[in-house]
């Protein structure tokens, strides 16, 4: 149940809300998203709203890089240690990693230039959308929230930000994965030894390869839903100045001249 | 009989509709509540991004992925150090979402150089009402009531 149903007589629309959540294009850096992708492949899709391919590139990533051992390796490089990081790389998956993991960066960066356009044009076509839709499931509406803590929500558990702002298929997938980082990184045993002082204990209860993992998974989840806070918070303030300028300027009104009263 | 216009400045809200669908209820016709919302000044970009106003421009934009960068490589390392792979990720987190902010800032201050600076919280639009002089009370308290930034009534003869 939408409050205005697409006619489509728009050419281009610049966003769609439904009860999943607020899908909308708007001005993206094509560096920061290609930075995403870098980061974790499927991330800069995520962001771009295009969830399909960003889930299979994200499970793609997890399941190639755990059996090619690029973590592992990755570590060893940092520290130095190139011998061990050869011997680590296993060459039965290893060369396929690398072609999807540059389509992946690639592929962002040029979607990116081409929404920004596909953008431009429906801002300025500024055709009604809906804002309000009501489901057996749920309830979604353009409104204002606060991108701090949208932020603060994703520090403190990866995905509730993205529940804050009613993005249901990003917060369901994070939350799904971090539970699967977590859990296999042994990162939370490591946490409780460090609360008891344990420092050494800790570090050989991790799991390197998994633990890699979660710091692209924070920061994603953090930036995700603090950008996403700032632009629905954007297409509100557009959509109520569009419903103002169509709905309060009779042209019957006349200012009139007076006296202020005190 | 006498009638009152009063002029106010709102922020873009849900409140504000509030307000409107309050007047209306009131007995105000629609053709006697005029909104113009306002442009804003094009240089007023700011750092923070509020409930209230966002320009897109953040801190984080750069802290973020520097952060995580960052964290990546200290927690490698600190497999081999002292304090292990969790406290040198968080230090390196911290490192790089510092170091973005401050490359942040140091951009914001270059291209910001000279031109002076709204600090203040903006109106976004002016909203006027026509009334009767006798409901003018009730009207200015609904505006106020949902967070009108300031308010104005104007008398004038008919």
């Amino acid at each position: 149940m939408d409050s205005y149903s697409n006619d489509n007589t728009a050419r281009r629309y610049r966003a769609h809300v439904s009860t999943w959540g607020t899908t909308q294009l708007h001005l993206r850096n094509p560096y920061v998203m290609a930075w995403w992708s870098a980061a974790f492949p499927g991330f800069g899709h995520l962001l771009l709203s295009k969830y399909i391919r960003g889930f299979m590139l994200f499970a793609w990533e997890v399941i190639v890089n755990m059996n090619a051992h690029v973590n592992t390796a990755m570590i060893y490089s940092f520290q130095g240690e190139i011998q061990q990081a050869k011997e680590v790389l296993d060459t039965r998956w290893l060369l396929i990693y690398i072609p999807v993991y540059l389509f992946a960066i690639w592929d962002t960066y040029r979607t990116t230039v081409d929404m920004n356009k596909v953008y431009i044009l429906a801002d300025m076509e500024d055709h009604r959308i809906n804002t309000f839709s009501m489901g057996a499931f749920e309830v979604n509406y353009l409104d204002k929230r606060s991108p701090f803590m949208a932020a603060l929500w994703s520090f403190l558990m990866p995905g509730l930000g993205q529940l804050y702002i009613h993005r249901i298929f990003t917060a369901f997938f994070i939350v799904v994965w971090g539970v699967t980082f977590f859990y296999f990184s042994q990162a939370l045993e490591a946490i409780s030894l460090l609360f008891l002082g344990e420092t050494s204990k800790a570090t050989s209860v991790i799991k390197p390869d998994w633990l890699l993992m979660l710091p692209s998974l924070y920061g994603f989840a953090i930036f995700d839903a603090y950008i996403n806070t700032v632009e629905n918070n954007k297409l509100y303030k557009k959509e109520q100045r569009r419903y103002l300028l169509k709905t309060y300027q009779s042209p019957s009104f006349i200012i009139k001249k007076g006296t202020k009263m005190s | 009989m006498k009638r009152v216009q009063l002029f106010s400045t709102f922020e873009n809200h849900s409140y504000l509709e509030i307000a409107i669908s309050n007047l209306e209820k009131q007995g105000i016709p629609r053709e006697k509540i005029y909104a113009v919302p306002l442009d804003k000044r094009a240089e007023t970009k700011k750092l923070f991004d509020t409930l209230h106003s966002s320009d897109g421009i953040s801190l984080i934009d750069i802290g973020l992925p520097l952060a995580t960068a960052f964290s990546v490589i200290t927690a490698s390392i600190g497999f081999e150090l002292a304090w292990g792979p969790i406290y040198w990720g968080l230090i390196g987190a911290g490192a790089g979402f510092v170091l973005g902010v401050i490359i942040r800032l140091i951009i914001f201050w270059q291209t910001e150089k000279g031109q002076k600076r709204v600090r203040r919280k903006q109106a976004d639009l002016i909203l006027i009402v026509e009334c009767e002089a006798s409901i003018s009370e009730k009207v200015e308290k609904i505006l106020w009531e949902h967070f009108a930034m300031g308010l104005a009534k104007v008398e004038s003869g008919t």
